[in-house]
């Protein structure tokens, strides 16, 4: 992993944020090193670990909206699917992330 | 199907990968672009054009003939096959 020193640090940063807020780190270690590989990526090229699976807009007040721990900013939605859009964080109580499925805000009648 | 099945996607995002592997792995012909990795015009206006779709910042955008899903969902990719077919 060619980030993988920034990728342990942003974990160790993010745990105590997302417990905070009722979350924690994926049981699925395959898919949470490769998400934070990629914030790693993209901290280093665009200034911020924004989350790998929503878009920049280039305007700050959308991207902030999408700075990993962005469960604040999506709470609603979040909390409708028990894991956050890029699935790099779940619900305290979940076990099996295998089940929870992405869900757009709109079809489940919530704020993205 | 009169539209082909279009992917938009990011190439930091493991489930858009998972989106364009479910069509390869079924032998549906797709179109897919990694927004992230274009030119900012280019950029811009393609993620504009899935925003519009979709509503939403969010990735992977699935466009199966006049239908939008947004986000990796394989069951609801089948059942739209299927009524496309």
């Amino acid at each position: 992993m060619a980030h993988e020193a920034r990728s342990a640090a942003l974990r160790e940063f993010f745990t105590p944020l997302v417990g905070a807020l009722g979350y924690k780190f994926t049981p699925d270690t395959e898919l949470a090193d490769f998400l934070l590989e990629q914030e790693a990526v993209l901290e280093e090229n665009k200034g911020a670990p924004y989350c790998p699976c929503q878009g920049r807009t280039r305007t700050r007040e959308h991207d902030m909206t999408i700075v990993c721990p962005c469960i604040p900013y999506h709470r609603a939605h979040f909390d409708a699917m028990r894991r956050c859009w890029c699935g790099l964080f779940v619900h305290l109580d979940v076990t099996d992330p295998a089940v929870l499925p992405q869900i757009a805000a709109s079809e489940l009648g919530v704020e993205e | 199907m009169s539209d082909p099945v279009f992917v938009y996607s990011l190439s930091t995002c493991p489930w858009c990968r998972k989106a364009k592997e479910y069509f390869a792995d079924n032998d549906v012909a797709f179109e897919a672009v990694d927004v992230d990795l274009l030119p900012d015009d280019e950029s811009d206006r393609l993620a504009d054009e899935a925003y519009s779709l979709s509503g939403s910042r969010a990735f992977p955008v699935v466009k199966i003939g006049g239908e939008v899903i947004v986000g990796y969902a394989p069951e609801r990719f089948a059942v739209l096959l299927e009524t496309q077919a």
